[in-house]
């Protein structure tokens, strides 16, 4: 302790104490101000470290939250799309009963052969279906339409240029469309068009090659072909083949169904993290303001109350009290 | 025998060493606030009494005094409280610029914030992911040019204010010096001064408090050691006499200041301090941009190339060059990458089945422009880092397909659907990056490095605001201990203004009462009877 004390020494530690009052009052003013108690790498540096990797999370889990909805999107479209080939196909399969009936006259089959071939015309519509402008059944070549539109009528060209196929000899590819969901988690979307749809024919295929496939287009084309030709018995036959092809396209159905719920789950998850990481990220950064508050009036006090010493202490001197 | 006159001569001794006295304090109270100045006193002695030495000696009583002398007026003043004065403000000076710096750091990096580096790098991760789901259009592409425009932007910025406030430093070093220097001049101009008015006897008590006054600035600027020899002040800056006598000898320019920095001679003050924070903080800082910047570009990491990828032909990955039928990959197949330069290369812009174009470069002062490592780094960083010229004026040649149709053949046709470049830039965010190419391998992710870095930041900023914090405590007691010294107490003052008062009202009756016998023994003496 100092033994002699001078007027400037008393005064230049008011104001060294006055400052660091002020200095702790603006510290909390501006976490008050922003509702954080880091401000700066320096007010914090352990916690910043954490402040900085909840908010990359947050961003990331963000972006994977509309990857999901976007998946989500997609194979809800794909589902839809199934159901709907899967409607044609129901009915198809009672087109094909009603014409190996065996007792219809050849114009109730020309009726019958009518429908067929609107039928399939349909099928190739839903098997070019576009979903944001993309062909959903043809792997990664989305923009190639994967199936020919040409006519049941129309005959197969090999000579052409372009060849003039069916849609029974296309060949869909078979890449897969990967999105992100999460870190390192990706899920492909695509539904090729041969699974669904069979396996595709060789332009050159024997008569017997193309009685074994159950393409849905090769079997529409025979169905379409027998009914023409009246063959009611070969018709009736068609029907085992067009239930294995049904199956096989509910199969599918249930798959994309699967994937749905897995995205789903997944969303959720996405959820929990996102609300895990904002209460990390608020303990780790935002300010008690009830306690920021409290302090500051702590603060205003002391600091008032020194203010009000200070006037006092620093102005009388013995000059005052000399006549 | 005394005098006749000795009362009166007493007494006039008295007048004038209590009019000393008087005008001390006046002096002392003129300059209460003066910066600086210690607080005077007259120093009053005895003067020699009258005695009468020999065989014959005088029958009244000797060693009669013969009244007051001002012998001298000094100051009070501790020199020892000077040197630790000097030694703490020299630490202060380093550590107010340190704590400047790192805080004027604080701001560049701008953290946290959702318009930092952190921020704009995961914004262009996440363009690459929206992308990613649908690559067969522009504008998912126009998002990812964007992002990453806006990114690069930051990293020049960032590297831009870090070379400004490198040129501050630069410039502050050198009016610093001048100033030092102009303070060194001052010192050895004021030791003549001293010298030769200290060669009559007196002392310089006005022009010493001046000198003092000047080496404690000059303690701020520079470490010095002040040696009191009989020229003055002799002023060393570790081993460097930078003063002697009437000749200062400062560092000539920045140049000869860096000799003394490197040599350890200058090692505290804001001089000091200033070099320090250019070359340590703000430089380290710069080469942690730098390496982001060449990290992104070219540092190697291990990816999963997915099945069914058809490697552009000529392709040479882990020493395997892909050509011909083993460009498609007919299993995952894990490769080390050097950097997205590297793998943006693996993949095919949109329709062009020439592989991908380096996605950054580095633009050297002579506009070339760098996109590969293979000249070194020397030169790159992320002042000019820069997105590849040719994709930021056409979109289309981001790649984002890793798949041909007709491999090998003269028709390939990019696969436009396939997104798998895409998704691997955009799960770049989760990859590895080597930082180091040196043989101690320090694999992160950029996030988690640049984390670091502002974590570092943090601490050497809240150290340098702690340690800055106590110097300024330490500083202030020292300073308190030397103003308890030598500053003028006005209290003090004015007490001594009554003493000397009332010493001269006493001095004056005095004189008076001397006056009057003297009157007595000429004027009335010997006129009996009259």
């Amino acid at each position: 302790m100092t033994i002699r004390v001078t007027q400037s020494m008393m005064n230049s530690q008011m104001i060294r104490n006055i400052t660091t009052n002020m200095t702790r009052m603006n510290k909390l003013q501006e976490q008050n101000s922003t509702g954080m108690k880091i401000n700066r790498p320096s007010d914090d540096p352990v916690g910043i470290t954490f402040a900085l990797r909840y908010r990359s999370e947050i961003d990331a889990n963000e972006q994977y939250k509309k990857n999901v909805n976007a998946t989500l999107s997609v194979l809800e479209y794909s589902d839809t799309t199934l159901g709907q080939a899967g409607d044609i196909l129901q009915r198809v399969r009672e087109l094909i009963i009603k014409g190996g009936n065996g007792a219809l006259e050849q114009t109730s089959l020309d009726a019958i052969k009518v429908e067929i071939q609107q039928n399939y015309n349909q099928m190739i519509d839903i098997a070019n279906t576009q979903f944001n402008g993309k062909y959903l059944f043809n792997g990664e070549l989305t923009e190639t339409r994967p199936y020919a539109k040409t006519e049941l009528t129309d005959a197969i060209d090999l000579g052409a240029s372009p060849p003039v196929l069916k849609a029974y000899h296309n060949k869909t590819d078979s890449g897969k469309i990967n999105y992100e969901l999460s870190a390192g988690l990706t899920l492909d979307l695509g539904v090729s068009g041969n699974d669904v749809f069979g396996a595709p024919l060789d332009p050159a295929a024997t008569p017997e090659e193309m009685a074994g496939s159950d393409n849905i287009f090769a079997l529409l084309q025979r169905a379409y072909d027998m009914l023409d030709s009246g063959d009611s018995e070969g018709v009736a036959d068609l029907l085992d083949q067009f239930d294995t092809r049904m199956n096989t396209i509910l199969t599918k159905r249930a798959e994309v169904g699967a994937r749905v719920n897995r995205v789903e789950i997944i969303a959720d998850r996405l959820l929990d993290i996102e609300g895990n990481l904002q209460v990390s990220q608020a303990n780790v950064e935002d300010a008690d303001i009830a306690e920021v508050l409290m302090k500051l009036k702590m603060e205003e006090n002391i600091y008032q109350a020194s203010l009000s010493v200070g006037a006092r202490i620093i102005q009388p001197s013995l000059v005052d009290f000399l006549r | 025998m005394a005098s006749t006159f000795h009362g009166i001569e007493t007494a006039r001794r008295s007048l004038f060493a209590a009019q000393s006295s008087l005008n001390t304090t006046g002096h002392n109270i003129a300059n209460t606030n003066t910066a600086g100045y210690s607080r005077q006193v007259v120093n009053l002695v005895a003067t020699n009494p009258i005695t009468a030495p020999g065989f014959s000696r005088h029958h009244t009583a000797g060693q009669l005094g013969t009244g007051v002398e001002a012998v001298s007026i000094t100051r009070v003043r501790e020199s020892f409280l000077d040197s630790q004065y000097r030694n703490e403000n020299k630490a202060l000076g380093q550590f107010q610029v340190r704590q400047d710096t790192l805080s004027k750091l604080e701001g560049v990096v701008n953290e946290p914030s959702q318009t930092g580096l952190r921020s704009v790098i995961a914004k262009f991760w996440n363009s690459w992911s929206d992308l990613s789901k649908d690559t067969e259009n522009i504008d998912g592409r126009k998002v990812v040019l964007e992002q990453t425009l806006a990114m690069v932007d930051a990293l020049n910025y960032s590297a831009r204010q870090l070379n400004d406030l490198k040129d501050d430093l630069s410039e502050s070093i050198e009016i610093r010096l001048k100033s030092a220097q102009s303070l060194m001049g001052t010192i050895a101009q004021l030791n003549g001064e001293i010298r030769r008015i200290e060669g009559l006897g007196d002392h310089a008590n006005d022009l010493r408090d001046q000198r003092d006054l000047v080496t404690d600035q000059l303690s701020q600027l520079i470490n010095v050691r002040v040696e009191e020899q009989a020229g003055g002040y002799t002023i060393f800056m570790g081993t460097r006499q930078l003063v002697a006598g009437e000749v200062a000898t400062p560092p000539a320019d920045v140049a000869s200041l860096m000799e003394a920095y490197d040599a350890g001679d200058l090692n505290s003050g804001q001089l000091h301090g200033t070099i320090y924070s250019r070359d340590q903080y703000v430089e380290s800082y710069l080469g942690e941009l730098n390496n982001i910047a060449t990290t992104m570009a070219f540092g190697e990491f291990e990816i999963t190339l997915p099945k069914g990828t058809v490697l552009p032909e000529g392709t040479e990955l882990d020493g395997v060059v892909y050509t011909g039928s083993n460009r498609i990959l007919d299993q995952e197949t894990v490769v080390t990458v050097k950097g997205l330069n590297g793998l943006h290369q693996l993949g095919y812009s949109l329709g062009d089945p020439s592989d991908g174009l380096p996605f950054f470069v580095f633009q050297k002062e002579n506009g070339d422009l760098v996109t590969d490592d293979s000249a070194g780094l020397q030169g790159l960083g992320a002042l000019n880092f820069r997105l590849n010229p040719a994709i930021a004026e056409n979109a289309n040649l981001i790649a984002t397909s890793m798949r041909v149709s007709g491999a090998g053949t003269t028709g390939e046709e990019v696969i436009n659907g396939n997104n798998s470049l895409a998704v691997l830039f955009s799960q770049m965010r989760d990859t590895r990056f080597d930082f180091d190419s040196g043989p101690d391998q320090n694999r992160n992710t950029v996030d988690a490095y640049f984390r670091s870095i502002v974590g570092q930041l943090g601490v050497q900023s809240a150290e340098a605001t702690r340690l800055l914090n106590n110097q300024v405590i330490i500083t202030n007691q020292v300073e308190a201990r030397r103003q308890s010294v030598s500053g003028v107490s006005l209290d003090e003052e004015m007490a001594n203004l009554i003493k000397f008062q009332h010493a001269y009202n006493a001095a004056a009756r005095n004189m008076t009462v001397m006056d009057d016998t003297i009157d007595r023994i000429i004027n009335r003496m010997g006129r009996v009877g009259l």
